[in-house]
């Protein structure tokens, strides 16, 4: 039997000293939900352990200059009870619904996930289309912010120096006629990893019933989460309608056949995504009451 | 290293080994075996317990996690050779068959009727999305929590 050491912070000042300390088997733990299995998998039985579960400044949803702060312990049945969330950032909520189970919920964070870095994970196609920002800290105390997608590598993996860690997921809050919503296709419901998953955010222009501004957000069709602008253009400055539903299920497909031509999944995956693709679309219109997909 | 948290309701000090999962230290350490090992990856829900009100997989959490917690296994819910209420659901309505997963099945369902005494059907399958039940097709298992909700 190897030998383990576990570090538990209470506070972010015990943490930069922890990570002043890192080292090559230095693994750090959020909720555990991935890192239990990954080390057990692995038969990695030496190292140190950093628990970032007592940080509790790590702990909090606030709004504060227009951007909704989330702290990096924050767990996914928090994000879905929080009324910020639910408010501002449906996409969000409806992604962290759509993790594992109940039990997995109450334990994996939303800074577990994005360091995860998996190809699949749902909080980081929810985030991107939000244009969220991370927020860290190393070993020097120093604080950076970053772009989400300067901080997820993909493939299971970040591109976070050794002693850093992230603290807090910046979200900035959408002005009004802004909306969003997350799809996902797994093998069933519940606990289930992501064959696709997707997140759309629009500003809704209600008097001239014109999309205005879109982000579309695609998960799980390559190392890592991406922003689709060909798939953007086709919804901007449209009214919602049959053709556009038709429009945007073609431009799906054609960003499918870029992104997996050849792969086992590719037949599939081209036209599951239609089926993605109107959830998400009647998720968008249908509370507006144009009748949009129907 | 010694950890300590409460454990159905006692205080206790145990000697854990660092990398240990909080469902080695329940079954191997405090002979607590109601908690199962099925998948050991969460898929399942054999090894729910409740931790600080809340249902979790304790083949997911080191057992380091829980320290300061406050843990509930399925021997709490039985007092004093009287089972708990919704235990006699689970038995009236046919939801035990085989019993692999009932007692994680009984702690997601405790967990919810703890925080939420009158939970909706959807509410009810939503807490045991992450419990599998080869035997009883569910439909038993979600009743026996209805029994109970609408007996209040």
């Amino acid at each position: 039997m190897g030998n383990f050491h576990i570090k538990t912070p209470n506070n972010i000042e015990e943490l930069v000293s922890c990570l002043k300390e890192v080292e090559d088997k230095t693994y750090l733990l959020s909720g555990g939900t991935d890192l239990v299995i990954k080390l057990r998998k692995n038969k990695i039985y030496t190292g140190t352990m950093i628990d970032l579960s007592g940080v509790k400044e790590m702990k909090y949803i606030k709004v504060e200059n227009d951007i909704i702060q989330i702290g990096a312990n924050i767990t996914f049945s928090e994000i879905i009870e929080n009324k910020y969330i639910s408010q501002h950032c449906t996409c969000l909520k409806e992604a962290a619904q759509r993790v594992g189970s109940t039990q997995i919920r109450n334990m994996a964070t939303i800074g577990g996930n994005i360091s995860n870095a998996a190809p699949c994970a749902d909080s980081i196609t929810a985030l991107m289309a939000l244009g969220a920002k991370i927020k860290g800290i190393n070993s020097n105390g120093e604080v950076w912010v970053r772009e989400l997608d300067e901080v997820v590598l993909g493939a299971e993996k970040n591109k976070l120096a050794p002693d850093e860690v992230i603290t807090e997921i910046n979200v900035p809050l959408l002005g009004g006629g802004y909306k969003s919503s997350f799809g996902k296709i797994g093998s069933r419901t519940a606990v289930t990893i992501a064959k696709l998953n997707m997140a759309v955010v629009i500003k809704y222009n209600e008097i001239d019933g014109v999309i205005e501004d879109v982000t579309v957000a695609l998960g799980a069709l390559a190392p890592k989460a991406f922003i689709s602008n060909t798939v953007g253009k086709v919804l901007l400055s449209e009214k919602p309608s049959n053709e556009l539903l038709v429009n945007f299920k073609n431009a799906l497909i054609q960003e499918v056949d870029i992104a997996i031509k050849g792969r086992a999944s590719h037949p599939y995956k081209r036209i599951a995504i239609t089926g993605l693709a109107e959830d998400v679309y009647n998720c968008l219109f249908k509370v507006m009451e144009i009748g949009g997909g129907n | 290293m010694q950890l300590q948290f409460t454990i159905n309701g006692e205080q206790i000090t145990v000697d854990v080994n660092p990398r240990a999962r909080l469902l080695d230290i329940l079954r191997d350490k405090l002979g607590l075996t109601g908690a199962k090992e099925g998948c050991g990856e969460g898929e399942c829900g054999a090894c729910t317990i409740i931790m600080d009100g809340l249902a979790v997989n304790s083949c997911l959490i080191f057992a380091h996690q829980a320290r300061g917690k406050e843990i509930i296994t399925i021997e709490s819910l039985e007092k004093d050779g009287e089972l708990d209420q919704l235990q006699k659901a689970f038995i009236d309505s046919g939801a035990v068959q085989c019993g692999y997963c009932t007692p994680g099945m009984l702690m997601s369902c405790k967990a919810l009727l703890m925080r939420n005494p009158k939970p909706t059907e959807t509410e009810i399958r939503t807490a045991i999305e992450g419990n599998l039940c080869r035997c009883t097709g569910y439909i038993k298992i979600v009743n026996a929590v209805n029994s109970v909700v609408t007996n209040k």
